[in-house]
């Protein structure tokens, strides 16, 4: 979930006044959105303090940068619909003196470019930050770390037009990226540029790179690594910036751009649109002049809003709480027909409108109603059973742990004695201590043992939890069990103890059982057995081989044993 | 103290004591165990004790030596002293010093020092040849008074009192034992100081209360199956034991509190008619986010939120004709009424093997099965790919549930997350505030208000996506909701690190106690 941080000045300014702290915190619920520092920075004036905001929808990328915040809370508090004159639509297109060429050779590689003009006034040092954290927040999270969509600012007064988007070969040019002096062509700048090595896997398996140059040669950016370090290095005060996006997904190219053309605009700048020609079809067309409106209208039936929220919309009601979120409707009978704002494209079903109109019409106003359904509660029969079976250990002396379920090979298999070929392994662990899913309780019991000398003896403790392990029977190659382990330790523990303990576990648990010789090398040879009962094999217990109790570094005797409850049951 | 109070606390040590002696008597360790039988111990108790209550005192302390045999003096004893080894060996013949340490095992310094004593005494000479040979064995008379001191010694028990040697003797301990570094010497030796000590008045006035009260210092201690079989007790009289000492360390069975609680939730939710749920640890992105609506490419699903199988990596199969129907619910919408995601599902992805990263996955697939109404629940173990802190484990418990019905809504939703506020995590004060899951439509979360702590988020709910519910068979609404159970759990055992929950401290986990409501 995206974090960002917003000019506090410029912030306030979007939304229309200023808030205090806990004002703000209420307000933001309305975004879905969580305060996470304010006031955190010092006593200096507003322009120079942020405000860190969590966002938790991940559906409205809308809200992750200054402007669209303050849009939603200024809208929410009544400050009006928001207009943006300058989008084209289907058969409604605006005049540009800005054109881009695609070309063919893109197609395959990365096939979508959508591009806009910021003009008007210089860019200040609040909407520059705010632009490039919209560009990695954006192209992060919404752009799948810019494979999907991918963003870049630069100096309309260096760009010949119409600007060219093409793919070439990596060897066949070469220019300064953003932060070096020094030209490297294209294949070493995925090698040698931090952006490089980070982005540059997007597009290494291509015969061709993408490349945005201008009519004279000069380059913009190789899309989506990395600027050029001349026309696409913007700063404060700059003004007139050609703003950019390529990508893979074109209804996501194209509401990124809609996202920052709306945020500039509101907040005072012109927005020129650029025409971009294609050379092959697009699901807008040949020929799209951005900002594009290309969203569909929704409708839901207030008959729905109603039954879901427990409360009763008449279609006008529904009208003003969609108004209250910035989304203007009307009244059709009793459906409700919608204008999916150009920022957003977030309405997949009717009850995504429902929740726009829960919001708008304030949480506050609807309360918690008693269920009336009666239902008849259990717990389930693996739990109902593990209650017995514990129960029964605690009068027996024995202390319940609760252990984690992920550890290191070296603790579940090598000091185990285990060969460990029917343990789950991780592909990805965090570190190797949490690379595999525990295949049985013991390890932990004796890791237990091993942190605990200092604890008065005699120690008796056991688990009931579950293992999982390799079985190629099943549809996933593994199965999840719920089990019991248990160890005794002290000076004097020994095979018999634990053959009373488990004789007695299992006559109260309702089995006549019997024991089989058993050769598990976590114990010692000829003081073990394996317990069947109901002609299933269901555990194994015995005293812990001295060698597995030296690999813990545990130097007081053990005896343990493992059973499956689900087998027991 | 009041004589009687003083009474009722004393041991048959004691009173024994009282009894036998008047104020004044000079009394030490030595007489007491020859006159009442007492060992050393009981000696030395009943002094300190009756020290302790003011009915002694300490006349006088005189030290003596004593003298102790070590573990080289008992080998001494066994096999003889260096010098008598010497001897006999030599008696086969003369030999060199070096043949001699070796047959005999001995250290060159010990066997030096032996042959420097013989030589000495005549009993030993050393020829032109190097070699020692016997001169005189009758001359070792040294030997034999060693050999007479050490069992003297390993008669009286190991230990020799000053007290006890002749001058003879105490001139050849002075040449045997050594007071430190004694590894090397036959005897230990060693001051041992006897205390003189006599009762003082108050002793009289309770020895007089004692015969008064008939009590001897007889007295049983234990009540015993025998005397109860014998009637023996009818004419015992047992003594008073001392009811304020400290009663020893038990250590119980005993049930985990953080468990404990986890059962008292669900015990709650089985008595607000939820019937519970349970699943493998092991599932595929089907059921753990393609069932629940999260695209295939949703940044919840990469490398750095879930853990995936190494082997087996992917699940045979997925069941028909669920995963048809959430293929197309996430293309187009399918039959569900929404337009998808609108890209192509893959359904070689959607098989492989993860850690189940949510308990949600548990709620998706019960749907299939449950009934309407219906009220289900489960408590999960997940994984997740966090840094383990204070706040966050790789592994740990999520408490989710379901509730089907034709009539449910929004507002019955907040009705469960009240009672769950009120009934599991004994809020006085809920909130609720718009939230986002991407398999809710609406979201809400639920924050609680803690006593001491304040505001926190208790947990997050919402009602299923058509597009969730429709593929796997149901068109009714189904409320979903999830506790934040670890935390609650962490307040209501009193703890603040959530590792704390999965402690393998025994001793900590013994000695924890639990704040349940």
């Amino acid at each position: 979930m995206p974090k960002i941080e917003v000019n506090e000045k410029l912030f306030f300014q979007l939304v229309g006044r200023s808030m205090a702290e806990a004002e703000l915190e209420l307000a933001l619920t309305a975004a879905k959105a969580e305060l996470d520092g304010f006031g955190t920075d010092g006593e200096g004036p507003a322009a120079e303090r942020t405000i860190k905001i969590e966002l938790n929808d991940t559906n409205r990328p809308d809200l992750w940068s200054t402007a669209g915040l303050a849009r939603q809370l200024r809208v929410y508090s009544g400050g009006g619909m928001p207009q943006y004159p300058f989008f084209s639509s289907e058969g409604d297109k605006r005049q540009s003196e800005y054109r881009a060429v695609v070309d063919a050779s893109v197609k395959d590689v990365r096939p979508y470019l959508a591009a806009f003009v910021i003009s008007g006034k210089p860019i200040s040092d609040a909407m520059l930050k705010d632009a490039i954290q919209t560009q990695e927040k954006l192209c992060a999270n919404f752009g799948r770390k810019r494979k999907s969509v991918s963003m870049g600012l630069y100096r309309i007064e260096l760009i010949k037009w119409p600007v060219s988007y093409k793919a070439v070969p990596p060897e066949s040019a070469k220019f300064k990226p953003l932060g070096m002096d020094r030209e490297l062509d294209l294949r070493s700048i995925l090698s040698e540029h931090p952006k490089g090595k980070e982005y540059g896997h997007i597009i290494a398996g291509f015969p061709r790179f993408p490349l945005l140059t201008g009519a004279d040669g000069g380059i913009l950016s190789m899309a989506p690594v990395i600027n050029s370090n001349d026309i696409g290095a913007v700063q404060v005060g700059d003004k007139d910036l050609l703003v950019e996006f390529t990508g893979t997904d074109f209804p996501s190219v194209a509401l990124s751009a809609n996202i920052v053309a709306c945020d500039f605009f509101d907040a005072g700048y012109d927005i020129k649109p650029v025409a971009v020609d294609y050379p092959y079809d697009t699901p807008f067309g040949r020929s799209v002049t951005f900002p594009y409106y290309f969203q569909a209208p929704a409708s839901v039936d207030s008959g729905k809003v109603s039954k879901l929220l427990g409360m009763s919309f008449s279609p006008d009601a529904v009208v003003a709480a969609l108004s209250r979120m910035g989304v203007e409707a009307e009244a059709h009978g009793q459906y409700v027909r919608a204008r999916t704002p150009e920022y957003r494209n977030d309405f997949l079903h009717q009850v995504d409108l429902v929740e726009d109109a829960m919001i708008g019409r304030g949480m506050d106003q609807f309360t918690p109603e008693r269920p009336r359904d009666f239902t008849i509660g259990r717990l389930h029969p693996v739990e109902l059973f593990t209650r017995r079976a514990k129960d029964v250990m605690v009068g027996m002396g024995y202390q319940e742990m609760v252990y984690a379920y992920l550890g290191s090979r070296r603790d579940y298999v090598e000091r185990m004695n285990a060969d460990g070929s029917d343990v789950l392994r991780v592909s990805n662990p965090m570190t190797e201590n949490f690379e595999l899913v525990r295949p049985s309780i013991l390890p932990e019991l004796l890791n237990s043992e091993s942190v605990s000398s200092k604890a008065p003896y005699p120690h008796r403790i056991f688990e009931a939890g579950k293992v999982a392990f390799r079985d190629a029977k099943e549809n996933y190659g593994a199965s999840t069990r719920q089990r019991l382990g248990l160890l005794t330790c002290h000076a004097q523990a020994d095979y018999n103890e634990l053959a009373g303990v488990v004789s007695a576990l299992l006559y109260y648990l309702g089995h006549d059982y019997s024991v089989t010789e058993s050769d598990d090398p976590r114990f010692m040879a000829g003081r073990q057995a394996r317990v069947v009962a109901g002609g299933k094999d269901v555990g194994v217990f015995g005293e812990l081989n001295p060698q597995v109790l030296e690999n813990w570094g545990i130097t007081m005797p053990c005896a343990a044993g493992e059973l499956d409850l689900e087998a027991l049951m | 103290m009041d004589p009687r109070t003083l009474l009722k606390g004393l041991h048959p040590l004691e009173i024994k004591v009282l009894l036998s002696f008047k104020p004044g008597d000079s009394l030490d360790s030595s007489r007491l165990q020859s006159q009442l039988g007492y060992v050393e111990g009981q000696a030395n108790q009943a002094q300190a004790w009756l020290s302790a209550k003011g009915l002694a005192a300490e006349t006088g302390r005189v030290s003596s030596a004593v003298y102790e045999l070590t573990p080289l003096g008992r080998t001494w004893l066994e096999s003889g002293t260096p010098e008598q080894r010497m001897v006999a060996y030599l008696a086969k013949g003369p030999a060199a010093m070096p043949d001699i340490c070796k047959a005999l095992g001995m250290e060159q310094k010990d066997a030096g020092s032996a042959y420097g004593r013989l030589a000495r005494e005549g009993v030993l000479s050393m020829g032109q040849d190097k070699l020692v040979a016997l001169a005189d064995a009758g001359k070792d008379r040294r030997s034999a008074a060693v050999n007479a001191l050490l069992a003297k010694a390993d008669a009286a028990g190991g230990t020799l009192e000053d007290g006890m040697l002749s001058d003879g003797e105490r001139a050849l301990m002075g040449e045997l034992a050594k007071k430190r570094g004694s590894g090397d010497a036959a005897f230990r030796a060693a001051d041992r100081e006897t205390v003189t000590w006599s009762l003082l008045d108050p002793a009289a006035e309770l020895a007089e209360l004692l015969r008064t009260e008939g009590v001897s210092g007889d007295e049983a201690g234990a009540l015993t199956q025998a005397m109860l079989e014998s009637g023996a007790w009818k004419t015992l009289s047992f003594r008073s034991y001392n009811i304020r000492s400290r009663p020893a360390r038990l250590i119980p069975g005993r049930r985990n509190p953080y468990m404990q609680f986890l059962e008292s939730v669900k015990d709650k939710l089985v008595s607000l008619g939820f019937e519970e749920f349970d699943g493998s640890m092991v599932e595929t992105e089907f059921w753990n986010g393609d069932a629940l609506f999260m695209p295939q490419f949703h940044s919840a699903r990469d490398i750095h939120d879930v853990y995936y199988l190494a082997e087996p990596t992917k699940a045979k199969s997925i069941e028909e004709p669920f995963l048809s129907r959430v293929a197309s619910a996430h293309e187009n919408g399918g039959t569900t009424g929404s337009r998808g995601w609108g890209y192509g599902f893959d359904r070689d992805f959607t098989r492989r093997l993860v850690l189940r990263s949510q308990g949600t996955v548990l709620s998706a697939r019960k749907l299939p099965t449950a009934s309407v109404p219906g009220k289900y629940f489960g408590m999960a173990r997940c994984f997740r790919y966090d840094k383990v802190d204070a706040t966050h484990l790789s592994d740990f418990y999520q408490t989710e549930g379901i509730v089907l019905g034709e009539d449910v809504n929004l507002r019955t939703l907040l009705g469960f997350l009240e009672m769950f506020a009120v009934e599991v995590a004994g809020a006085k004060e809920v909130k609720y505030v718009p939230g986002y899951f991407p398999f809710t439509e609406p979201s809400i979360e639920v924050h609680i208000k803690h006593p001491v702590l304040g505001w926190f988020e208790m947990g997050g709910a919402g009602i299923f996506r058509p597009e969730v519910t429709e593929p796997l068979g149901v068109s009714v609404p189904v409320l979903a909701w999830g506790l934040g159970i670890d935390r609650i759990a962490l307040m209501a055992l009193g703890l603040n690190d959530i590792r704390e929950l999965f402690s393998a401290d025994i001793e900590s986990v013994r000695l924890r106690r639990a704040q349940l409501a």
